[in-house]
């Protein structure tokens, strides 16, 4: 196996770091999906993009803005228009869409390197995030599998909710351990785990 | 303030870039006429009121958005996808002779 | 004033002490204590210092509204001036200083300013010192000289010097309905609100919800007021719907119904615990506001009432119901109006004797005169208050017959230790005017009310002018149903308050016109006569007269002052109020911490954008360099090197054996589609259509008005596929433009554009030993140059990692671009460096890159600065004559095809010493007054491959100027001397050693 390194390796001490009451809110990890694929569609193509992403990964996605679908380690949603972020557990899933995916149907993009997943979990999610982002972030508002692009300052995220507690964040590699530390930086008030 | 983008709905205007003034039409691709580029890189009508203004929701979708927002009150009475709300270019000249 | 605390009563916990001090001395209060009725309660009366007549001042109100008793707290040496001591909730520790005072504050020298008063009014300092010349110093110079002196004499608190460690932060909310305010009518809009099952924020201002509930002595529905409100808030807390913001402030109403508020989180433990910030800033988007934000009580205006023991007559009342501080053992009141008479009341139930209750009004209500009787207060009706007497604090006030104009004769002492007051009730309308209300004026009550409801926001309570809690609480209930949607009627009773219960509506009298200084704006010490003055001199409209006299703008925003400012204007002018106009509030309601607004966006949290290799380079002695947000290395200097032998030394090795830089910093763009090629033709200058899979070309883009915009070169990876790159620094601007013509311009064709900067590590392999690196470590093709021509792009293996290798050079040497996915950035780069080892491989930083692209005369952001032409940077071999392209018509106009524009040259410098980037080049050298420019330096290095300084510059009509001397010129930094201008390809212009 190749020597591949995560951008937060230097920052990613596991361990408890609770607040003044003992509790930790939140729990940051690092899932490292081997692939991060983006899926783009043109504006004839996008039923044709999403049999593909229902073919390769086993997610349906309706036409909705942001919507999305999670299934174990397999994860898509709707980033822009007529634009899908995918990920999975394995590599090589840029070659596999490549296959079925010719360019007059979409566009595969390979992003496994170039962002980075984060995910936070814990009661405390959706308030450490209102720390960050302007997006409402209520499970009524933002159901499991939705996804959305927004951005902090300067550090531009891809947001899709996995469960009720937990949040998958891909933000660009060069930014992500600025951005984990300052997601630590905000955990401290609720407590938080690293895991 | 919000912009209520097409495709994300309202979002904080932080999250927006402008683009610039929604009522220029770019002279077709291969023309020389300098008058014609001129006026469409520099001329802009400066409107007090309803203006057509073109904004992308660069720290988001990154759509680009055809937006009528009121000078005077900041009140953004319509945003759509770009492409819906394109002048012609007669249209264009109608509307730089009437300001 | 001899206030002291009630035994029983006030919502305070008797059962704690907090320990504090205020000027250096002890003091004890309960928790439920401001700053100010803890001091209040201990019998402090004397609370700070006027701003420009150093006058005594004590407190005047009990809330946000406080103009007087403002204090500099003290926490961990860093000082935070100018805080209402009426907000302050005190913890143990605490530590209090008055302010505006030398030496102390019972003993103040400043207050000679006294003597003097007579000629401070307003525009006294500028008109004194900027005027009159004397010798040597002139108008200005004379004012700056004297401001010094000035700004000691006048003003409030200082701030500190100590840096604020405070934590701060920004939160963003979203609700259906706002509620502003939590007296009776927010309390109940919340609950109506949250009932119909909407998403609920109700924000108060002050640590405790219930607003008037808390002071007031009604019973509602059979309970007492405050018993009924923390019922309330207790079944609001459980509610899922709802969220609780006490200790907020919501100070903004902006477009789009976003309201900024300010929550104090941690300001009243002695401790925030860990992670917990000192502020936090909410950014809320609401669909519909409810605003039950009350009222302010307006003071008179007569001569000497700003003396400590005059106060608000609401003000004294919620010291006794809320704090159980007595604010004084005899009390007086002056009134316009029937509401001073419950305060009147209260403080007789709470112990005090009321000695005489002066109304302005010849005769008052039923219901006046029955509680003055209930409180054995004199009555005395058709009088008002002259002046007042004392001279830290009162003892007593003269009092004469009152006309409704003027008063005369019959003047009489009433002795009182404490004057309350009521010039009637402004409602805070202040959000309202914010999002654009105007606000229209209520004769009945003397006061500006809000519009009708909009469609984002609607009111209740005492912010309508409502005063009767009964209604303000159905005022409430509906306005929670209407923010929520529901616009069926309410089927529910209306609550039964009980209680003292009058009619508000104050007599239209704000002054009591007297000799001495009468206070319209208490804290920027403006009184009446300032207003005269200021319309004698004509400033005329309000806005006018605001900024003259500085009037409400002080910390409080005139609060308390506006309406009797107002007041007085009108009746200067001779126009009724309306007429004169309100000026519109602006952000902020109440004072922002600059901390809560920067957040967590300063020192090291800006984010920092890191390469891959980015822990090797500081691994191995890379010092680093801030280029926007990235990180780059900068030089990897060996011990005891300066910087210029660190990059000489580097520089050299590329030239003589290899050296190896890394550019993943270079913004990347997949472009992918079937139109891709046609794109890429419209957008450069130069044509991509022709070129091949598997090759790379130099491209040029302009912007619409035919300027350069950014270069780099572009590979074709497929046939409908291409790996942009650009600048690091216009990376941005770059895939906005891309994305505007791609969505705007030509929605026709078939083109996706995606930033890929940070999926490649790049890493840039350059020298003559460049290829013999290659050949040692690359597996899976060959790299000879039969395989991998210059521009060729080569797919392989390194160290088991695939790579892709384009031959191409920035420094003029036979150099490679070797590209792997992120993650194995460090991986490959260490395998090359291994590879390299055996040929002396030296790593190189912005510097050395810099210096080899100097050498070879390319351009760089420096060069292309906006400003500059294809021509001007003699890339005119780019422009393609077979197509159209971006730019490509207006970059012909006449004026930017002159001959004297900026071009771009090479400089040596004659006498061989270093010369800076924006030095001047001049025609003729005067060092004292320096000539016109020719142009400017845009980089400059040592260059080891030609042993001396060179640069390059713009320089106008440089191309015909190659050969001839000039001078550099930079005066700010004393450079001078004589330079020689040449081609900017100042090594190796053949291009052989590229090839090699």
């Amino acid at each position: 196996m190749v020597d591949t390194v995560s951008p937060l390796e230097p920052v990613l001490n596991r361990g408890r770091f609770a607040n003044t009451a003992a509790q930790t809110g939140v729990v940051i990890s690092e899932p490292a999906p081997g692939s991060i694929v983006q899926l783009a569609a043109w504006p004839d193509t996008d039923q044709k993009v999403r049999e593909a992403i229902a073919s390769v990964l086993k997610l349906n996605l309706d036409n909705s803005p942001g919507a999305g679908a999670v299934s174990g380690h397999r994860a898509a949603f709707n980033i822009a228009p007529r634009r899908y972020l995918l990920a999975e557990e394995d590599e090589g899933l840029a070659e596999r869409l490549l296959s079925i995916v010719p360019a007059d149907v979409g566009s595969v993009t390979d992003l496994s390197h170039g962002r980075t997943a984060i995910r936070i979990d814990g009661e405390k999610s959706e308030w450490i995030l209102a720390k960050f982002f302007a997006v409402d972030f209520s499970l009524a508002r933002f159901p499991v599998g939705q996804g959305v692009s927004t951005s902090h300052h300067d550090i531009f995220t891809q947001i899709q909710r996995r469960s009720e507690t937990t949040f998958d964040l891909y933000v660009f590699r060069s930014f992500a351990r600025s951005f984990w530390r300052s997601l630590c930086h905000a955990s401290e008030e609720t407590g938080y785990e690293i895991r | 303030m919000l912009i209520s983008c097409p495709h994300c709905g309202p979002r904080d205007v932080s999250e927006f870039t402008y683009q610039g003034d929604g009522n220029r039409v770019r002279p077709d691709h291969a023309s020389t006429d300098i008058g014609a580029w001129n006026a469409y890189v520099y001329d802009r009508v400066n409107i007090a009121g309803e203006h057509n203004e073109i904004w992308q929701h660069s720290g988001g979708c990154r759509m680009h958005l055809s937006v009528t927002r009121n000078t005077l009150t900041h009140k953004i009475s319509s945003s759509t996808p770009v492409q819906a709300a394109r002048p012609t270019q007669k249209a264009a000249r109608k509307s730089r002779t009437k300001a | 004033m001899t206030s002291t605390r009630i035994s029983m009563g006030g919502r305070i916990d008797r059962s704690r002490v907090i320990n504090f001090t205020f000027d250096g001395k002890r003091f004890a209060g309960h928790p439920g204590d401001t700053l100010a009725s803890a001091l209040l309660a201990n019998g402090v009366s004397l609370f700070g210092r006027s701003f420009k007549y150093h006058r005594p001042r004590g407190v005047l109100s009990a809330g946000v509204d406080e103009p007087n008793a403002l204090v500099t707290i003290v926490r961990d040496a860093v000082r935070e001036p100018n805080l209402p001591a009426t907000t302050v909730e005190i913890y143990d520790g605490l530590i209090a200083e008055s302010q505006n005072r030398y030496p102390s504050l019972q003993f103040d020298v400043g207050a000679v300013n006294q003597l003097a008063s007579r000629f401070l009014g307003a525009g006294f300092y500028y008109k004194t010192f900027m005027g009159p010349k004397i010798w040597p110093l002139k108008g200005t110079r004379f004012w700056m000289f004297c401001e010094h002196f000035i700004r000691r004499a006048a003003g409030l608190g200082t701030a500190g010097l100590e840096p604020d460690r405070s934590r701060y932060e920004r939160m963003n909310a979203f609700c259906d309905v706002l509620v502003v305010g939590s007296g009776p009518a927010g309390l109940s809009a919340a609950k109506a609100a949250a009932d119909q099952g909407a998403n609920v924020i109700m924000a108060d201002i002050d640590a405790r919800f219930g607003g008037s509930a808390n002071w007031s002595e009604e019973t509602i529905d059979g309970a007492p007021a405050s018993e009924w409100a923390s019922a309330i808030v207790q079944q609001l807390a459980t509610m899922p719907n709802v969220r609780l913001l006490s200790r907020t402030s919501v100070w903004g109403y902006y477009d789009s119904n976003t309201l900024a508020a300010l929550e104090r989180v941690s300001d009243h433990k002695t401790r925030p615990s860990f992670g917990e910030p000192r502020h936090r800033h909410w950014t809320i988007r609401a669909g519909h506001v409810v605003l039950a934000t009350g009222a302010f009580e307006r003071p008179m205006v007569f001569t000497g009432n700003d003396l400590p023991g005059v106060m608000l007559a609401s003000a004294g009342q919620r010291y006794a119901n809320e704090f159980g501080v007595l604010i004084g053992r005899r009390v007086a009141l002056f009134t316009n109006n029937d509401t001073a008479y419950g305060a009147a009341l209260a403080l007789k139930r709470a112990g005090a004797t009321i000695a005489a209750i002066i109304d302005v009004r010849k005769t008052v209500s039923d219901t006046a005169r029955s509680a003055a009787a209930e409180c054995y207060a004199e009555l005395i009706t058709g009088y008002a208050v002259q002046t007042t007497e004392g001279s830290k604090q009162l003892d007593g006030v003269r009092i004469q017959q009152f006309d409704g104009q003027r008063t005369t004769e019959r003047e009489r002492l009433v002795e009182a230790d404490c004057l309350l007051v009521s010039g009637g009730w402004s409602p805070a309308i202040h959000l309202a005017s914010q999002a654009g209300a105007h606000p229209i004026w209520n004769e009945d009550l003397q006061a500006f009310l809000p519009p009708p409801p909009t469609d984002k926001w609607v009111g209740a309570g005492a912010f309508n002018g409502t005063f009767d809690t009964a209604t303000a609480i159905d005022e409430g209930l509906s306005a929670g149903r209407t923010a929520s949607g529901n616009t069926k009627p309410r089927k529910t009773k209306s609550s039964v308050v009980e209680g003292y219960k009058c009619q508000p509506n104050p007599a239209p009298v704000f002054e009591i016109k007297g000799k001495g200084k009468a206070f319209v704006d208490f804290q920027h010490d403006v009184t009446a006569d300032d207003v005269r003055l200021a319309h004698t001199e004509g400033f005329t409209s309000v806005e006018h007269l605001k900024r003259y006299t500085t009037l409400g703008m002080a910390t409080d925003q005139g609060k308390t002052s506006n309406v009797p400012g107002m007041a007085i204007m009108a009746e200067t002018i001779g126009k009724p109020i309306p007429e004169v106009g309100s000026t519109r509030f602006r952000p902020p309601f109440a004072p922002v911490s600059v901390g809560a607004l920067a957040a967590e966006r300063f020192g090291d949290l800006k984010p920092e954008r890191l390469t891959p290799m980015h822990d090797w380079h500081i691994d191995h002695g890379a010092t680093m360099y801030g280029a926007g947000l990235w990180y780059r290395p900068m030089i990897y200097g060996l011990k005891g090197e300066t910087v210029e032998q660190a990059y000489v030394r580097e520089a050299r090795a590329v030239r003589s054996g290899v050296g190896i830089v890394d550019v993943s910093t270079l913004g990347k763009i997949a472009v992918q589609g079937p139109d891709a090629a046609e794109f890429l033709d419209r957008v450069y200058t130069n044509m991509f259509s022709t070129l091949p899979v598997n090759k790379a070309r130099y491209g040029m883009m302009l912007r619409e008005d035919g300027f350069v915009m950014d270069d780099g070169t572009t590979w074709r990876l497929g046939e409908t596929e291409f790996l942009m790159t650009t600048t690091t620094a216009n990376a941005g601007k770059v895939m906005q433009h891309l994305e505007y013509f791609l969505d705007v311009v030509w929605p026709d064709l078939k083109v996706h554009v995606t930033s890929v900067t940070d999926q490649w590590a790049g890493a840039a392999v350059a020298g003559p030993r460049s290829r013999a690196v290659l050949e040692a470590c690359v597996s899976g093709t060959a790299v000879d140059n039969a395989a991998l021509p210059f521009m060729g792009i080569v797919h392989g293996e390194i160290a088991g990692v695939k790579v892709m290798i384009c031959r191409l050079s920035f420094s003029g040497e036979l150099a490679y671009e070797v590209y792997c996915g992120a993650n194995s950035g460090t991986h490959v780069w260490e395998a090359l460096i291994e590879a390299g080892k055996p040929h002396g491989i030296t790593p190189y930083g912005l510097e050395a890159l810099g210096t080899l692209r100097i050498e070879k005369g390319h351009v760089t952001g420096a060069e292309i600065d906006g400003r500059t032409t294809a021509h001007d940077l003699h890339l005119d071999w780019l422009l393609s004559k077979k197509k159209p392209f971006i730019g490509s018509a207006m970059m012909n106009r006449e004026g930017l095809q002159a001959e004297d524009r900026l071009q771009l040259v090479g400089i040596i410098p004659l006498d061989n010493l270093p010369i800076n980037g924006g030095a001047h080049i001049v025609e003729e050298l005067h060092e004292s007054h320096p000539s016109d420019s020719i142009g400017h330096v845009t980089a400059m290095c040592y260059s080891p491959a030609l042993g001396k300084y060179i640069a390059l510059a713009l320089v106008k009509a440089g191309k015909s100027r190659r050969g001839s001397r000039a001078f550099v010129s930079d005066p700010l930094r004393k450079r001078f001397g004589p330079v020689e201008i040449v081609s900017h390809h100042f090594f190796d212009p053949e291009g052989s050693r590229l090839h090699g």
